[in-house]
């Protein structure tokens, strides 16, 4: 007899199950081959070029350095303040450009060659391959009880994994705050407390996403898996298996005649899931994990140069090249994206090049919209904001540009005759105009001032602003 | 009596779920506001006004995170279907 009210079974309406199994440790094959070497090319260029441009001079300063604490990015000569934010806007559009173009064309080419995730994954595996030794090896290893041998091999990998981490983070760190005072600070242990916070995150991070996580970010984390497939089209170079070269698929010994055993070119010899850093089986299609690394091509490639067969039953190709119609790698879709991107980074480019290192800013004195002087003139007291962007000092003069909707008689009350404004500085200015009241037509009327180097008459910059006056009767 | 199944995703995945994007947009958020306001200006006249500028964008980075992980938070709290609450 059951007396319990409990219900044996889950509600009725909804049942959850978890797919969840703990995550097995993947081991990928070392693997040689062109595209191997394409990525190994990466990863030196890349790292090479993040580990050693903080280090270069400009100028007397760090060439490229985006000075947080001073609030200006310096690129080779080129100082952009915050009121230059624009570009980076721009730059911006031009990143995601390139991601549409380069995805439609090629696939993840990201991914698999320029990631950071990657590059950084690759130099730690490597590291793990040197300490612990190849695939098989490192699986023993694994499997293997804590001896200290284990222990000290396991710890030396951690240790320096730390090492390289710790001073990528130091690196970090240095494209924001100068890097050679950065070093001095840490070295004397005298480094400021929220650069060591940084460091020590972000080296943290390196060896958590790169020692430890590896191709879950790329898995889990990265939003560019799930929508890749919508900017790849049928005419899109993916890696493929070409199922009707190779299945069905059967191991065979070389030499044999494999058709007559109604078999495909796939000897079934699982290197392709060795060497794949996510874990998948290519031959199954193309699945969201695929990271584009190329790495089943080469040794697909290689076990078939030793069956003496045509090498590409893995390789990059596209959905219409399998189904054996043609192929165009140019058409409307990749020249669109192609002409847009070339378009914008000419006008960024002219843009940046032909910038005015100069800006005005307008204050107006806020106790009074106006006040009228002892000769019954009207008065409006401003303060100017010059702000001097360029990399030498200069002298600027002061006008109002035009004559501000038909009043010829408007007289600025400055101290001083040219305005100086030292290299990268803002220079506040207070400054009085006074207007006779019969010469204003309306309540406000517009005028612009205009600032001007004395020293370079193109170097010039406008602003408008209001000029108040009493009602009109 | 028909049943409907719905897998559900790894803890790794929710706890991941919920940091993450806010990660991303925080990280926005600092440099957009940081941009627009300078922390020297803004903490002048704050007792705690002493701090350096990148600690203040620290700090505004990580309340940002905090935030917008609430939020996130928030999302994953109410997809929980209304079938499956006890009252």
């Amino acid at each position: 007899m059951n007396e319990s009210n409990k219900p044996t079974s889950p509600p009725l309406d909804e049942t959850q199950s978890t797919l969840y199994a703990r995550r097995e440790k993947i081991y990928p094959r070392e693997v040689h081959g062109i595209f191997a070497m394409w990525r190994t090319i990466g990863v030196l260029v890349l790292l090479g070029l993040y580990y050693f441009v903080p280090w270069l001079q400009w100028n007397g300063q760090q060439a490229v350095l985006f000075d947080l604490p001073a609030r200006k990015f310096y690129i080779f000569g080129l100082t952009l303040w915050p009121q230059d934010f624009i570009y980076l806007t721009v730059l911006l559009i031009v990143a995601a450009l390139s991601l549409f173009f380069f995805t439609a064309l090629a696939g993840r080419l990201w991914c698999g060659y320029a990631c950071p995730q990657t590059v950084w994954t690759e130099v730690f595996l490597w590291i793990e391959r040197k300490i612990e030794g190849d695939r098989s090896k490192q699986m023993k290893l694994d499997k293997a009880p804590w001896t200290p041998a284990k222990f000290y091999i396991k710890g030396f990998k951690h240790i320096v994994w730390i090492v390289f981490s710790a001073y990528t983070g130091f690196i970090f760190v240095g494209y924001f705050t100068p890097i050679t005072t950065l070093a001095t600070d840490l070295m004397s242990l005298n480094a400021g407390p929220w650069e060591t916070f940084w460091v020590v995150f972000y080296g943290f991070a390196t060896y958590g996403n790169a020692g430890w996580m590896r191709e879950q970010v790329c898995l889990y984390m990265c939003p560019y898996a799930r929508f890749q497939s919508a900017m790849f089209d049928r005419e899109t170079l993916i890696i493929s298996y070409d199922t009707n070269r190779g299945e069905p698929r059967g191991s065979r010994k070389k030499g044999d005649d494999y058709t007559a055993r109604g078999l495909g070119q796939c000897v079934d010899c699982t290197m392709c899931v060795q060497v794949c850093p996510t874990g998948i089986d290519i031959r199954d299609g193309l699945q969201y994990q695929c990271i584009g690394c190329a790495a089943c091509i080469d040794v697909c490639n290689d076990v078939m140069q030793k069956m003496d067969y045509p090498k590409g039953l893995i390789r990059y190709t596209t959905q219409t090249a399998l189904e054996g119609k043609p192929t165009h790698i140019l058409r409307p879709r990749t020249i669109f994206y192609a002409a847009i991107l070339i378009g914008i980074v000419i006008a960024l480019g002219n843009a940046i090049a032909h910038r005015v290192p100069l800006a005005l800013d307008v204050i107006r004195d806020r106790n009074s919209l106006y006040r009228e002087t002892n000769e019954g003139l009207i008065e409006n007291v401003y303060t100017l904001k010059i702000l001097n962007m360029d990399d030498i000092d200069h002298n600027y003069s002061l006008s109002i540009a035009g004559s501000a909707e038909g009043i010829d008689d408007m007289v600025i009350d400055l101290d001083q005759e040219y305005i100086q404004v030292n290299k990268g500085e803002v220079s506040d200015v207070p400054l009085r105009v006074r207007v006779d009241p019969y010469d204003l037509k309306t309540r406000s009327t517009r005028i612009t001032f205009r600032i001007q180097a004395v020293d370079d008459p193109e170097l010039a910059v406008e602003e408008d602003a209001r000029f108040l006056g009493p009602i009109q009767r | 009596m028909t049943r409907e199944t719905t897998t559900q995703i790894c803890k790794a995945q929710k706890v991941i779920a919920i940091l993450w994007p806010s990660f991303i947009v925080a990280g926005i958020a600092t440099v957009l506001f940081f941009t627009v306001f300078d922390p020297e200006q803004l903490l002048a006249d704050k007792p705690w006004g002493n701090i350096s500028r990148l600690g203040a964008y620290t700090i505004g980075f990580f309340l940002f995170w905090i935030l917008c992980a609430t939020s996130c938070s928030l999302t994953c709290y109410f997809r929980k279907p209304c079938s499956t609450v006890n009252t």
